[in-house]
């Protein structure tokens, strides 16, 4: 069908316009890909699909949300009546804006699944440390845009997130309170806090766009990894189109399936997605018994309260996050796959176990048996950063294949 | 190794949600009493605004369900002349809102009533939460809060609403009566806490349905293009 498309007349105009064919055959029809990829591939071009449904959708609750902290009859709020005015009288707003919040928690399972498979196949190693990077700022503005967009229905977990969050940057030594202001917009969270939280909202995922290409780019120049992590020769690959297109292509039917039941029949996801205490409007005189952040920041959050003083706290999530970056460079093993290295394997899998432990600490009510079990787990967060450094002295890695 | 790779994803997936069912239930350790609630039986949706209007309403609001809202829902569908009788001389885009003035409800109960919009939503159980408070009106066992404000499973029991449907104490043969008016007025604010639900739920079956025939089309696609792939 493509090869058609371009033996047409108007496409030939173009080509001698904008070079066009040379660009679909170089990042298409002639990239090569590893033949022997598996189903975790699919997660970046999922990644792809959700930030444009997040884009897409967003663009349009835009034109009907009021971000504002003014309030209204029964103590709410301008801003959380617009919400509810989409939820009720806008045609189909109760779609766009559940698929908008259904896409903000998507967004993050695929792409920590994305992370997962980068982790156990070794993709962040040479070459490809630099799309690694790229991959960790994107995870970064992801984080920081789901933290901003969450604030704007301005229910109790809104504002008392906001708070919380706000409050860690007051911890740092000398710019501390500056930036908690700068951030705020004043000494609380109130509704300069709304509107500028709103305002990078919006500017957050067109960055993300933007550094997406780059990401994307980068994987271009470097091709992609593969399951057994070895350098592929070119007799192996096969090209993107037609088929990681095709392949890409049933990967989007799978997730659009699940994504649309869950939209459609369970958009709240029993107060993972929206959580319950949200529809209850933000009141700065009553804090709720028990604030936690989207599941999605949860494992950060227990980091942060694993540490008695609130400095040390801030600085270890913000490490935590941080050494993700020297990732490649910390890793001194010359094997890449999980596949080939037994003990790093354990180890890997350890590692994504210990999110999870910690996302579900942060998730629940601070008893002192989860405090432990979370210390614990952000005791063995770091660890496994650093025992990198040494693996490579005792772990004895299988041999290598020549060809996939 | 693909196979693997796919359950390898699937239980990561699983394992983010799974958290969930053990954290649904927490709470203040009293298990809720189930609701028997359909929010697309008309008969109990209209006993339900009965109940509303005529019981909570002396109270509370729900201020983003309007008169006009109870004609255009399918789900209630109410003539224009029971709604000229429910609204009286209150315009027909205004909202369901009380008469109390939040001043008078200070004074009288020490706090203002909640508006109920979308209260079905704002507490863990939803319709069962609504439906359990209503019928959990008892005695302290241990005599400190008074009767009609120690409800069974209002956190931390002592609860400022006054016992609404009498509960308390109530004759044996109106039990029936009292818990499917509770049962009642929990399915209309479930459905109010979401007017768009049962549309969601219908649009939502042909949504789904299509894209699970268009995954199988897609996978043996893409079985056809791989043909030619040697592994």
């Amino acid at each position: 069908m493509l090869e058609k498309l371009m033996q047409t007349r108007l496409f030939k105009w173009l080509d001698e316009r904008s070079g066009a064919e040379a660009i679909i055959k170089s990042q298409l029809t002639e990239y090569p890909v590893p033949k022997n990829l598996n189903y975790m591939w699919n997660f970046g071009s999922l990644a792809l699909l959700v930030l444009t449904i997040q884009i897409l959708t967003g663009i349009f609750l835009a034109m009907f949300y009021k971000p504002s902290a003014a309030l209204t009859y029964g103590g709410y709020t301008v801003a959380f009546d617009s919400v509810e005015r989409i939820m009720r009288d806008v045609n189909f707003g109760w779609l766009i804006r559940y698929m908008h919040a259904v896409g903000a928690s998507s967004f993050f399972v695929v792409v920590y699944l994305h992370i997962a498979r980068g982790l156990y196949y070794g993709s962040y190693k040479g070459p490809r440390e630099l799309l690694w990077i790229i991959g960790v700022v994107i995870l970064l503005i992801m984080q920081g845009a789901a933290f901003f967009g969450y604030l704007l229905p301005w229910g109790q977990m809104s504002f008392w997130g906001a708070t919380v969050i706000t409050n860690l940057f007051g911890a740092l030594p000398v710019v501390g309170e500056f930036l908690q202001q700068l951030l705020r917009g004043g000494f609380s969270v109130g509704d300069p806090t709304l509107n500028r939280f709103f305002s990078l909202h919006y500017l957050f995922p067109l960055l993300l766009a933007a550094i997406v290409g780059g990401h994307i780019h980068a994987l271009h120049v470097v091709h992609s990894n593969n399951p057994e992590g070895i350098d592929i020769d070119k007799k192996d690959t096969i090209p993107f189109h037609p088929y990681y297109t095709v392949k890409d292509a049933f990967g989007v039917g799978v997730f659009l399936t699940i994504y649309c039941y869950i939209v459609f029949f369970n958009p709240q996801m029993g107060g993972y997605f929206i959580e319950v205490d949200n529809y209850t409007p933000a009141n700065n005189l009553q804090t709720p018994p028990h604030i936690a952040p989207v599941w999605y920041l949860t494992p950060w959050y227990t980091i942060l309260r694993s540490f008695e003083s609130k400095l040390l706290g801030v600085l270890a999530m913000g490490a935590s996050l941080a050494i993700l970056f020297f990732l490649p460079w910390l890793d001194r093993s010359k094997v890449r796959s999980s596949r080939y290295r037994p003990v790093y394997r354990q180890m890997v899998i350890l590692f994504f176990i210990c999110v999870i432990v910690l996302g579900y600490c942060g998730h629940s009510a601070p008893t002192p048996t989860l405090k432990l079990v979370g210390q614990i787990a952000t005791g063995y967060y770091f660890l496994f950063f650093f025992a990198l450094l040494v693996l490579p002295k005792f772990e004895k890695t299988k041999p290598l294949p020549d060809r996939v | 190794m693909k196979l693997k790779s796919i359950l390898f994803a699937g239980l990561m997936a699983t394992s983010l949600v799974a958290v969930g069912p053990a954290q649904a239930s927490e709470g203040h350790g009293v298990e809720l009493k189930h609701a028997k609630v359909d929010t697309t039986d008309r008969e109990q949706l209209r006993r339900g605004l009965t109940v509303f209007t005529e019981v909570c309403m002396g109270c509370h609001s729900a201020k983003y369900v309007t008169y006009k809202n109870l004609m255009d829902y399918p789900e209630l569908a109410l003539s224009r002349e029971e709604v000229d009788e429910l609204r009286g001389d209150k315009p027909l885009t205004a909202g369901l809102i009380t008469d109390l003035s939040p001043e008078d409800a200070e004074v009288s109960y020490g706090k203002v009533p909640p508006d109920l919009s979308v209260m079905a939503n704002a507490r863990r159980g939803g319709a069962d939460y609504i439906y359990s408070i209503l019928t959990g009106f008892e005695h302290d066992p241990e005599g400190k809060i008074p009767d009609g404000n120690y409800n069974l499973y209002f956190p931390g029991n002592r609860i400022a609403m006054p016992d609404p449907l009498s509960w308390l104490d109530h004759d044996e043969a109106d039990t029936e009566m009292l818990e499917q008016q509770a049962q009642d007025v929990a399915a209309f604010l479930a459905f109010i806490a979401d007017p768009h639900q049962n549309e969601r739920r219908a649009l939502g079956f042909w949504v789904v349905g299509f894209l699970i025939v268009l995954t199988i089309v897609l996978y043996l696609l893409k079985k056809a293009v791989w043909a030619d792939v040697k592994h």
